[in-house]
């Protein structure tokens, strides 16, 4: 039964990861950064309830400000650039944040244990969990706890005026700030809230994982992130909730029996959907097949 | 006074290879409008090739060479018919997505067949240090230097002397006007990337060759390196590749110099963060590039 809660969790954390790359894919703004404003929350949560003794949830929030903050300031500069210069600005800014990880020493000693940050040997004993006697159930609850707020309020969110301003930037932000938009304000906010769902969400799987090192928010985390949203569409936060599990259950847990050439079928899936999917599984045509709703957009506008 | 003489010195010869990764970069950008995360594991296929080669056959380092070229440009085909070829113009993020995934198949194709952490890879024979005014120099160094000049010769007659090379200019230029003029642009884009690839191969035979050992890792390295380069120097501009590369090696070798490996990887992406944002036309800014920031400025 485990397996199955530990199933539960991987999705619902990478769920997380995903709707906060989503948020800012919605600007059209293509952030490489989610792993590092994730590593932020990670540490700084991680930090908190091990060196500080915190409760979870307060640290959580604190490591969700944190990476917001971070995402806050570096949203700013990146409005000066866009497409693909952005892409390559915000994977020069993840591998920074990484590297500073990498460097990070903050050991404190307890009853002869070293406990904190070591620099690349990482973070161990983020046991929050296995001392306060949670089973995996219980933490698979707590995950999907989290991520069920974080689906809400990006799908409410999505749903208010606040989601059609992030689309109309999203979809052409000249015409946007014709209308009277501000683009600053709204791109700036659309990094910072999906720096602080990032934070968030590192903050729990670092509790989670109770290790966290450098290397687990490389490229490829940062990848990921906006995998989800892409393969899933952005017509909906439920498309990216989709290819969560079309990556990770299906792709990486029933392929696990392939074992080496699972990668390998894994790169060929992607293309595949990519391939014959440009716009994502669940596209505006799906959904307004579905709904009828967005069936006056124009197509392609999210590629 | 010497010490920085000979770091900015050592700096011009890595960035040389580093310029090759760019150059291989901005064909490909400059076709396409698109960004390649594959280019440098496709690079380590041949480099891995290369060591396949090398270690059964015992090969010199001629063949090796022709092997990672031939490698590089075989991987290169690969993914440019999976995620360019095949993939709409238009949807630019799924074409990233997509090199992101043969990235990881091309890492895990590797890892499997060489299942060991670090292979070696044949030197360009024992040299020694050839030295001048109290500044030495590696004789390998001073051949990259070489080829890498020589190949950018060799590029610009090709782009700039043939018919080939004019219609990587036209398709660069404007895509659209291009396929009026009657290019087959399919076929020009099929075309820059055998030849990014190569160049991407050669570049990869000679950074792995001055430092002989072959890891996994060297297709991310190889990656970051030319984008970074190619970022700096400005998307699409083969003066400013060379310059980035160039440049990147300056800087690294410096900072490597001053505070070690580590502020060395930090001061690249720092500089290339500040660059985006403060230049983001790159150090050849100019043209279309430097009208874009100044209307950004302006907005």
């Amino acid at each position: 039964m485990d397996f199955y809660f530990g199933m539960l969790q991987i999705v619902g954390l990478h769920t997380i990861l995903g709707l906060s790359a989503y948020i800012i894919l919605l600007t059209g703004q293509v952030s490489m950064a989610q792993a590092g404003f994730m590593s932020i929350g990670a540490y700084i949560a991680g930090m908190l309830t091990v060196l500080a003794e915190m409760h979870l949830i307060p640290a959580m929030l604190i490591g969700g400000v944190a990476a917001a903050l971070v995402a806050c300031i570096v949203g700013f500069p990146a409005l000066r650039v866009k497409g693909l210069m952005l892409v390559v600005a915000t994977i020069a800014f993840g591998e920074f944040i990484r590297i500073f990880w990498f460097n990070f020493d903050y050991q404190i000693s307890r009853g002869g244990v070293k406990l904190g940050p070591e620099g690349g040997e990482g973070f161990k004993q983020i046991r929050f969990f296995p001392e306060n006697g949670w089973s995996t159930l219980d933490v698979a609850i707590f995950i999907w706890v989290v991520a069920g707020a974080v689906i809400a309020a990006v799908w409410w969110m999505d749903r208010s005026r606040a989601g059609k301003v992030l689309r109309a930037v999203g979809e052409d932000d000249l015409a946007a700030q014709s209308a009277g938009i501000n683009l600053t304000v709204v791109k700036v906010s659309a990094f910072t809230a999906g720096g602080f769902i990032a934070g968030l969400g590192g903050s729990v799987y670092a509790h989670y994982t109770t290790h966290i090192e450098h290397l687990n928010f490389d490229i490829v985390m940062a990848t990921f992130a906006i995998i989800y949203p892409i393969l899933g569409g952005l017509s909906n936060v439920f498309g990216t909730i989709l290819a969560v599990i079309f990556v990770q259950v299906f792709l990486l847990e029933v392929l696990r029996p392939l074992g080496d050439l699972r990668n390998l079928l894994f790169g060929a899936m992607i293309i595949v959907v990519m391939n014959f999917m440009p716009h994502g599984l669940f596209s505006a045509q799906v959904a307004s097949r579905i709904k009828g709703v967005f069936s006056g957009r124009k197509e392609g506008a999210n590629a | 006074m010497i010490d920085f003489i000979q770091n900015t010195l050592d700096g011009i010869t890595i960035g040389a290879g580093y310029a090759l990764l760019a150059i291989g970069f901005t064909l490909i950008f400059g076709v396409l409008r698109r960004l390649n995360l594959a280019y440098g594991p496709s690079i380590m296929i041949g480099v891995f090739l290369g060591t396949f080669i090398y270690l059964h056959f015992d090969a010199g380092w001629l063949p090796v060479a022709i092997a990672t070229v031939i490698g590089a440009i075989l991987a290169g085909i690969y993914v440019e018919r999976m995620c360019f070829w095949a993939i709409k113009e238009g949807a630019a993020l799924a074409s990233m997505v997509s090199t992101f995934a043969i990235w990881m198949q091309l890492e895990e194709l590797v890892t499997v067949i060489f299942p060991e952490r670090t292979y070696k890879f044949p030197t360009l024979g024992e040299m020694d240090y050839l030295e001048f005014a109290g500044l030495e120099m590696r004789a390998e160094h001073l051949i990259m230097l070489g080829i890498a000049v020589l190949m950018v010769g060799l590029l610009h007659v090709l782009l700039y002397r043939t018919r080939f090379g004019l219609s990587v200019r036209a398709v660069s230029e404007n895509p659209a006007a291009a396929r009026f003029m009657g290019i087959n642009t399919g076929r020009v884009i099929f075309r820059a990337f055998i030849l990014a690839s190569a160049i991407g191969g050669v570049a990869g035979f000679l950074l792995v060759a001055t430092d002989p050992t072959v890891t996994p890792k060297f297709g991310l390295q190889a990656t970051f390196k030319g984008l970074i380069a190619m970022m700096l120097g400005g998307m699409g501009s083969i003066p400013g590749a060379i310059a980035g590369g160039v440049l990147l090696g300056i800087v690294e070798r410096h900072m490597q110099a001053e505070f070690g490996a580590i502020m060395r990887d930090m001061a690249a992406y720092a500089l290339l963060f500040l660059f985006l944002i403060f230049r983001p036309g790159g150090i050849m800014a100019q043209g279309v590039a430097a009208r874009e920031a100044a209307a950004l400025r302006r907005v």
